[in-house]
């Protein structure tokens, strides 16, 4: 901790001790805030002189985040390998001990990760490329999945049957030729009809596994007002988890590079999901809005104030105030270093999240940043 | 538009001129209130409020059936309620959550409304800034039931009625200045 005059504070710096309000006591600003701008020039405003900062600027949440991110990063790629090897080999699939084996180690890491850190892991499901969208589209709705039943209240068991079958939901994709799947433009009637057969294709090749898990892969495109395929089953007709990853699905295809379109920004991505109430379960989708807030992780947003940022979490049960990390400040220059801005505590609440940035804007800038702050979460 | 309603506001505030006390009328307070309303109803809801007739009441404010207290302290002191019927408010916070439409005033709705008050204040406080008015604000309080009173340290407050095509939302403005 160390005294410092309010003309060399700079956003960023945190408060070591409450700041009050002369000859009033009243707080103006706690101990332990992250200063901004406009927080510094309100010091100024009550003519106060010197003021305490903590040296060290980071919190320990913060701290643990720089050791977990990396960890979590590697073992999310872990995963994708090995759900690729996994699926590319499922030709040769038995019901086997060995495989029983391979998909609880897989979605135990998963569950292991999302009770860690469930923003972090979210993170990871925004930053990907197109190469290998199969296997990371499988472990991402995975983990939304199971984000959607922690919220929902499932056991242990019924998160783990649901990662599964998270991860298992477009095995049918298999059976139909890679040239299909794989490819750019517009699809023919026939390469589409063929398409829709992976669903069934897929409870074939799991005939053996458990009902959900066949359920999931059978239903996960069958619609809530029954225009889905290829059944065409409504509403509580269609198996309750699928119903689940049927929206874990459509959200991470929308925010996926593909080969054959843009992908969206996290925000469109759930304003379209919530939007659809004709196609998912109604009472899901306010779980799904919970779940990912209404400013979900990877939006980038800007504040009253102006400055520009990235959400990093979400905070429960306050879908309107995200972390988030600024990287630009209220004339649109880039910021030495990020700041991180909680926007759920007390003393923030003068901010707010005015916008989303537009998808061009959200493009642009998300080069930027990366390029800036390549170690940014 | 904007000098129009300033204009409006501060002729009609003349009339209240002779309230003593700690209860302030200085159009140059209120202003930023009405305006910020304004805006973000309009933002919110894509709609245009207009404003109802301004009273004086006497405290406690007697809510209507969704309330959001929120405290403010600093060069102004004292509270700022936002009341609103449950329907109204089930609209506002539909629009402010992508449109999903909510059957009773759920956790997610309730959050919304109290974000749509901090937006305001967020506003107006800015707004009360660049007039040389700093203050800061404590998060939202939301009060839920039509038999809701709530006594304010400052005895008389200023009601502002803004009517919408989705209903009214009343801003009771009970502050006083810290200076001077």
């Amino acid at each position: 901790m160390y005294r410092i005059k309010v003309d060399q504070l700079t956003p960023g710096m945190v408060l070591a001790q409450d700041v009050l309000i002369p000859r009033t006591g009243v707080t103006l600003l706690p101990s332990s805030t992250l200063l901004t701008m406009e927080m510094i020039r309100r010091i100024g405003h009550f003519n106060i002189e010197e003021v305490y900062i903590s040296v060290s600027e980071k919190s320990d949440k913060e701290k643990s985040e720089e050791i977990l991110a990396p960890v979590m990063a590697e073992t999310h790629q872990k995963s994708v390998a090995v759900v690729e090897k996994f699926i590319t080999n499922f030709d040769h699939y038995e019901e086997s001990d060995y495989t029983k084996a391979v998909l609880d180690g897989l979605v135990g890491d998963l569950l292991e990760q999302v009770k860690m850190d469930p923003d972090l892991l979210l993170n990871l499901t925004h930053m990907k490329s197109y190469d290998n969208y199969l296997f990371s589209h499988a472990v991402n709705v995975s983990i939304i999945s199971i984000l959607i039943g922690e919220q929902l209240g499932y056991s242990e068991e019924e998160l783990n049957l649901l990662g599964i079958a998270g991860l298992l939901h477009d095995i049918g994709m298999l059976k139909i030729s890679v040239a299909t799947w794989k490819k750019t433009g517009t699809l023919t009637p026939t390469e589409y009809k063929e398409v829709r057969k992976h669903p069934t294709y897929g409870a074939q090749y799991l005939a053996d596994m458990h009902e959900d898990i066949k359920a999931v892969a059978a239903e996960h495109h069958e619609r809530h007002d029954g225009s889905g395929y290829p059944k065409g089953l409504k509403g509580s007709e269609i198996n309750y988890k699928a119903r689940i990853v049927a929206i874990a699905d459509v959200y991470d295809a929308c925010i996926s590079e593909r080969l054959y379109r843009e992908r969206l920004t996290p925000q469109e991505a759930i304003r379209l999901i919530v939007g659809d109430q004709k196609c998912f379960d109604p009472q899901l989708l306010k779980i799904f809005l919970l779940t990912m807030a209404v400013y979900p992780i990877g939006s980038y947003v800007r504040l009253n104030t102006g400055e520009v940022g990235r959400v990093i979490r979400v905070v429960k049960n306050q879908p309107f105030r995200p972390v988030l990390s600024l990287y630009y400040d209220r004339k649109g220059e880039l910021l030495p270093e990020p700041i991180r801005l909680d926007l759920s505590q007390d003393v923030n609440h003068l901010l707010y999240i005015k916008e989303t940035l537009p998808p061009t804007d959200h493009k642009k800038v998300a080069k930027q940043v990366a390029e800036t702050f390549p170690n940014s979460i | 538009m904007l000098v129009g309603r300033s204009y409006c506001l501060i002729t009609e505030l003349g009339n209240f001129s002779n309230v003593e006390g700690g209860f302030f009328l200085k159009a140059e307070f209120i202003n930023p209130f009405v305006g910020a309303a304004y805006d973000v109803i309009k933002k919110v809801a894509g709609i245009e409020a207009t404003k109802g007739e301004l009273a004086v009441a006497n405290s406690p404010i007697r809510g209507d059936e969704v309330n959001v207290v929120i405290g403010v302290t600093g060069d102004l002191t004292g509270q700022i309620i936002f009341c609103l019927s449950e329907a109204t408010a089930q609209v506002f916070s539909s629009k402010m959550l992508m449109n999903l439409t909510t059957d009773s005033l759920n956790e997610l709705a309730k959050s919304a409304i109290c974000e749509m008050g901090n937006m305001i204040l967020g506003n107006a406080v800015t707004a009360l800034s660049e007039r040389g008015y700093f203050c800061t604000l404590t998060p939202p309080a939301l009060l839920i039931g039509k038999e809701v009173v709530v006594s304010t340290q400052v005895l008389k407050f200023l009601v502002i009625p803004l009517e919408t095509k989705y209903g009214r939302l009343t801003i009771n403005v009970a502050l006083q200045e810290n200076r001077g």
